[in-house]
């Protein structure tokens, strides 16, 4: 089937919709609009995967700095440490928040939105990064 | 579109191979789920002793192995739905659920650090 056929199908009514209503979880997401390309969910959904995976990386950084035991500034290399794992943690809450506001505004044809916190992470690297270069000078 | 067996329902649903992508992508994040719980469970496990070391290890590589199960068999049913025109499956809860472990992980390395930049 082409995909025109598909996509007509899809929004003459998806077949999770019973009288009209979603009872998809989350219904914040899937309470409104429609059922949007299927592409498009797929692609937000992988979007969602790599900002997990970039949340396990910075994770995985912080951990990695304490747990080597590098020869560096202690009071430094913990700063440092919690500052990749804060990255962390909001990483995993970007990819969630990020996928619902994507599925929602696909779901209403609005514009999709940015990445919210791409700033912060990129800030928060360069800090964390100067506070080991920091932390192996200082001594 | 030709396939090997010459089933038309066997044809990926579109050229871009979207589905197929999304459980790669699904299955490489389980394989760094179980790296990632593997390093941390080899790290605390000095403090934990075996026994729990061991429990969390187990824990740890069943639910990556459960995630890696549960996308093969959800990117089986999307293919299924999306071939016959249907909507994609629900994923909110898969979603929801690993954003989830992914946060408490990040709480549990917070500890670890805090805890091993403390007490050395």
């Amino acid at each position: 089937m082409s995909y025109g056929a598909a996509a007509a199908e899809h929004i003459a009514g998806g077949d999770a919709r019973i009288d009209g209503v979603s009872t998809r979880f989350p219904q914040r997401v899937y309470g409104q609009g429609q059922e949007p390309d299927p592409r498009f969910s797929l692609a937000n959904e992988r979007t969602f995967l790599a900002w997990i995976r970039t949340s396990l990386a910075l994770v995985a950084g912080g951990v990695a700095l304490e747990a080597l035991v590098l020869d560096m500034d202690p009071t430094l290399r913990l700063v440092a440490a919690l500052v990749f794992i804060g990255l962390g943690l909001l990483a995993a809450v970007q990819a969630w928040v990020g996928w619902m506001r994507t599925e929602s505004a696909l779901r209403v044809a609005r514009a999709l939105p940015g990445p919210a916190v791409g700033t912060v992470i990129a800030v928060g690297m360069v800090i964390g990064i100067l506070l080991i270069v920091l932390g192996f000078v200082l001594p | 579109m030709t396939t090997p067996s010459g089933n038309p329902e066997d044809a990926p649903f579109d050229a871009g191979l979207q589905p197929e992508r999304t459980l790669l992508a699904w299955r490489r994040t389980a394989l760094s789920f179980a790296v990632a719980g593997l390093v941390a469970e080899r790290l605390v496990a000095g403090t934990l002793g075996p026994v729990l070391a061991i429990m969390l290890g187990v824990a740890v590589v069943a639910c990556a192995a459960g995630a890696y199960v549960l996308a093969s068999r959800r990117y089986r049913r999307a293919h299924e739905r999306l071939v016959a025109a249907a909507a994609l499956p629900p994923g909110g809860r898969a979603v929801t659920a690993l954003a989830a472990a992914a946060a408490l992980i990040a709480v549990t390395g917070a500890v670890f650090v805090v805890g091993a930049g403390t007490l050395r």
